[in-house]
């Protein structure tokens, strides 16, 4: 069996969640996976979140969610796995689920999981995105006597012979 | 005998000041937590708005309030608001 709570810097597999999750065959599984949007940010297009924790608190504030999970909603099993590090464009970044013998229970307390994460569990996270091209913008004629620049005022074949 | 707490920046506060990690000195009885974060503030202005959206916490434990006491040897860790997820 695999632990409910993990940090992890490698993948998350939310089907190796549900299968963990189904071993007793409970009558309802739940699993939620959070993955990494390909949004366009003020920095530009979103191409991996960095996810900070402080590994110590964390750890024992999921094992609390965790013990609140089995508390609240007397679900059989629950899981609540986070990475950490860069994680890309359409990876999985968290994991949370929960088994019970009605859907009811495993559906409340997989949603208080992963509510619960997002706000007390510390864990940050840090776009990496590319920025966005500029529009390239036809040169500024220059200001002086006559208007317009020394060049744009040569006649092309000149230019020509110039070069 | 004065010493040091170590104090562990994340998210925006490390980004603010530049490093995770500030050895900050403190005398031998230590000093109050509300005292580090206005020294703190003090010395980097740009951190005040984010210092006071923190949660704080000594050796790992979030704190309750500003009135314990941070020793010399403790670890001081301040948590912008989170975003997991």
């Amino acid at each position: 069996m695999i632990p409910e709570l993990r940090l992890v810097r490698r993948r998350l597999s939310p089907e190796r969640a549900a299968r963990d999750l189904g071993r007793a065959r409970p009558g309802a599984i739940v699993v939620f996976a959070g993955t990494v949007r390909p949004d366009r940010s003020a920095q530009g297009r979103v191409l991996a979140l960095d996810y900070e924790i402080d590994r110590i608190p964390a750890r024992t504030r999921l094992a609390e969610l965790l013990r609140e999970a089995h508390r609240r909603f007397g679900v059989d099993r629950a899981v609540a796995w986070h990475r950490y590090g860069r994680v890309r464009v359409g990876d999985v970044a968290v994991v949370v689920g929960a088994a019970s013998a009605h859907r009811d229970p495993a559906f409340r307390a997989a949603r208080f999981l992963i509510e619960e994460i997002k706000r007390t569990v510390p864990i940050w996270k840090e776009v990496r995105a590319r920025p966005a091209r500029r529009p390239r913008r036809p040169p500024r004629p220059r200001a002086g006597r006559g208007g317009g620049s020394r060049r744009a005022r040569r006649p092309p074949a000149a230019r020509r012979r110039a070069g | 005998m004065a010493g040091e707490v170590r104090i562990r920046l994340f998210a925006t506060a490390r980004q603010l000041v530049g490093t995770a990690v500030l050895p900050w000195p403190v005398p031998s009885g230590g000093l109050r937590a509300a005292e580090i974060v206005r020294q703190l503030a003090a010395a980097y202005p740009r951190l005040g708005p984010t210092l006071s959206a923190s949660r704080f916490l000594r050796n790992h434990r979030y704190l309750a309030d500003l009135a314990t006491t941070i020793r010399p040897g403790d670890e001081f860790a301040v948590h912008p608001p989170y975003g997991g997820g």
